[in-house]
């Protein structure tokens, strides 16, 4: 079992709320790019809610949490993030998180498909953590739909 | 075969005046006799005293005369239809006319039945007035040569009536003669005509028999090259999809024998129905024939892959030719389907395509996390590095950038290869695609001591096409540049207006048909390509006799992938180079017509 899986602070979502800082999910099933991803949120000024290494656990996360921002790896075992992005967008609960997707492959071709499942915006890998906190900020400025 | 045709029997016609002088002599050779035995009975009737002898001259002249002619007649052997040959009977006719007056006995007038037949029945009408005349002068002689007169020559009414009846029988006889002889013309000519038509009939059948003899000697031939197929399956079909023609290769492919399939089984027994509907509905066409043919149909020929489903129900991915065949008059026969069995072919396609995605994907990975904390450490502001860290750092980053380019250079390699290589279409400015290549490089070229000359237009020059593949053409154009520049050398980029005729010809002026480009030259003062090795530049992983023994860095890639993306855009590069001159790298795009 992942650690990083349990919520930093324990689910208490109106506390985050209060401290006006963005909820983020981050979901990659590479620790390092896991850890990676979260360095670059906390960066961001956004806080990192709960990290999920496979697509099955990002989905029951996200569910759970309900975060602001879900940034979501490409390939992943269990379901894969176009899968998950899908999931989200299905369910009215869960329809208004903001996504990031993050893929190896930066093909035209996974860039639509990836829009066409509902993300916010797409980033390819490797990025730069540069270019990843502006991604993050951007995404957390718009105020939350739920 | 020919010699069928030599050793042919002549029967061609033989000409029609032959036949016909045949049937002349033979006249000729008959009239003589019965002439001559009608004066030697005559002579021997006046010998022994049966006919009294009045004037011994004038039957002497008479029977010299008759004989006369005949020896004439026996020698010379006139043609029937000869004008001469009237001379014979005229003679006759004088002779009997002589023999009258010298004996005048009316019976030597029976003389006068034999030349008057030979007159009247002459094929020359003049003949019957000869006759009528020579009748009557013949009954005038004796009063004109005062001869004594016969009891019956005294009649004047035998004077009249003897050449009237002469006459009306010379005219009968002459008209028979005629018939007879248009008669046998006609004939002749009939049996002409029908040598001749048997002559062509015989003629048309040797040359039937020969062309049926080349033709099944070229149906052998072609039989026996098809049969020859043993790896590829020839079918052949009528225009509804029976098969006419099915190949060992077809056998093999699809495990069902010749005699099992011809005239009995359609095309579409061996095809995938729910791959036909997706192809008619692709194609907007019914399902059917139509969906496997309708391309063909339109375009002439089809080649692209269809699963066969083959005999033990295994599908076989085949790559299909699809062509129309026409009969011998050019009409539409049916359709021709020249199979090659990809099946292994695209299984592989398939594991390497998913091989280099795994391994772009597995590789990229690591070096993002390289990458990402690299840029963690080197950016920390709370806690800076020393100047040495820096620099080691900045050498790990700049390796682990050289990697992530070689992984994307591979990965777009594979992809242009499988096809699977596409364009994201927009109007860039290639003037700053240049200016940002010259950008990209001017730091490496500053360290080598190469020098960098731009020179674009400023109003820009506008192309159809994806601004970051454009980015990276130029990009590995001018680092190659630089890359193979000595120090002290100069690297030119020229970007400038310019026509391409339809024969790939670059020109300054505007020519017939000529489609307007975007002409982009980078010229450098470098070592050059041996000539030899110039055709092999854009082939991948290719590297310079001179890239090696210099030791320039690069794995063969980066014109490849330049001369995949030019060829992509519709545009062209060449090159030329001598060794020690320098290179000069020449990329045509067409224009974009809106801007």
């Amino acid at each position: 079992m992942d650690p990083a899986l349990h919520s930093p602070d324990g689910g208490h979502h109106a506390a985050a709320a209060a401290t006006g800082r963005t909820r983020v999910l981050v979901a990659d099933d590479e620790d390092d790019i896991r850890r990676l991803v979260s360095l670059a949120v906390r960066k961001a000024g956004c806080e990192v809610v709960a990290s999920a290494p496979d697509g099955t656990a990002a989905l029951a996360a996200a569910r759970a949490e309900l975060p602001g921002l879900a940034v979501l790896d490409v390939s992943m075992p269990g379901a894969t993030g176009l899968e998950v992005c899908a999931a989200l967008r299905e369910d009215p609960a869960t329809a208004g998180i903001r996504i990031l997707l993050l893929s190896a492959g930066a093909s035209p071709d996974e860039v639509a498909r990836g829009l066409s499942a509902g993300a916010d915006a797409y980033l390819a890998k490797p990025f730069t953590v540069a270019g990843l906190v502006q991604q993050v900020r951007a995404l957390a400025v718009r105020e939350p739909v739920a | 075969m020919t010699t069928a045709v030599l050793d042919r029997p002549d029967t061609r016609p033989r000409p029609r005046h032959r036949l016909l002088s045949h049937r002349a002599r033979q006249a000729a050779a008959r009239g003589p006799l019965a002439g001559t035995m009608v004066f030697t009975v005559a002579t021997v009737l006046l010998l022994v005293g049966s006919v009294p002898v009045v004037d011994r001259a004038l039957v002497l002249s008479g029977l010299a005369l008759a004989f006369g002619a005949l020896a004439v007649a026996w020698v010379a052997r006139l043609p029937a239809a000869a004008p001469a040959s009237l001379a014979v009977p005229v003679a006759h006719v004088a002779a009997t006319g002589l023999l009258y007056a010298g004996t005048a006995a009316p019976t030597t007038l029976f003389l006068l039945l034999g030349p008057v037949w030979a007159l009247s029945a002459h094929p020359r009408r003049r003949g019957v007035p000869i006759a009528v005349a020579g009748t009557a002068a013949v009954l005038l002689v004796p009063q004109l040569l005062d001869a004594p007169l016969a009891a019956s020559a005294t009649l004047p009414g035998a004077l009249v009536l003897g050449p009237l009846v002469v006459a009306a029988g010379s005219v009968a006889v002459n008209a028979n003669t005629r018939r007879a002889v248009a008669q046998a013309q006609a004939i002749a000519r009939l049996q002409g005509e029908r040598a001749t038509l048997l002559a062509q009939v015989q003629s048309r059948a040797d040359e039937l028999d020969t062309a049926s003899r080349i033709l099944a000697a070229r149906a052998q031939t072609m039989t026996s090259v098809i049969d020859a197929v043993t790896e590829q399956s020839i079918i052949g079909t009528d225009r509804d999809g029976t098969i006419r023609v099915w190949n060992p290769g077809a056998e093999k492919m699809l495990g069902v024998p010749r005699p099992d399939v011809v005239r009995t089984r359609s095309i579409l027994d061996f095809h995938l129905p729910e791959e036909l509907t997706a192809a008619a509905e692709d194609g907007g066409s019914p399902t059917g024939l139509d969906a496997l043919v309708h391309v063909a149909r339109e375009n002439g020929s089809d080649v692209r892959d269809w699963t066969y489903v083959a005999a033990d129900g295994r599908h076989r991915t085949v790559s299909v030719a699809i062509t129309a065949r026409s009969d011998d008059r050019g009409a539409h026969a049916g359709w021709n389907f020249v199979g090659t069995d990809m099946t292994e072919v695209r299984a592989t396609e398939r594991m390497k395509d998913q091989f280099v995605s795994l391994i772009s994907h597995e590789l990229r990975t690591p070096l993002s996390s390289i990458l990402g904390y690299l840029e963690l450490v080197m950016d920390d502001e709370d806690q800076p590095l020393t100047e040495e860290q820096r620099q080691y750092l900045s050498t790990v980053e700049r390796n682990a950038q050289r990697l992530l380019r070689l992984v994307g250079d591979l990965l777009f390699t594979a992809q242009v290869e499988s096809g699977r290589f596409t364009l994201q279409p927009a109007e860039v400015d290639l003037a700053g695609v240049v200016r940002a290549a010259e950008e990209t490089a001017r730091v490496a070229a500053a360290n080598a001591g190469v020098q960098i000359v731009v020179d674009v237009p400023d109003e820009g020059l506008v192309v159809s096409g994806d601004a970051v593949r454009l980015g990276q053409a130029c990009d590995n154009l001018v680092s190659n540049a630089v890359k193979f520049t000595p120090a002290g050398g100069r690297v030119d980029l020229v970007l400038r207006p310019a026509w391409r005729t339809p024969d790939g010809e670059v020109v300054d002026v505007i020519a017939p048909d000529a489609v307007p480009v975007a002409l982009l030259s980078v010229a450098d003062t470098g070592m050059g390509i041996p000539a030899g090795e110039q055709g092999q530049m854009f082939t991948r992983f290719f590297r310079s006799s001179n890239a090696q023994r210099n030791a320039v860095p690069g794995v063969g890639l980066g014109l490849t992938i330049t001369k995949a993306i030019t060829t992509a855009h519709g545009g062209t590069l060449g090159l030329e180079s001598s060794e020690g001159v320098g290179t000069t790298f020449t990329m045509t795009l067409p224009v974009s017509l809106a801007g």
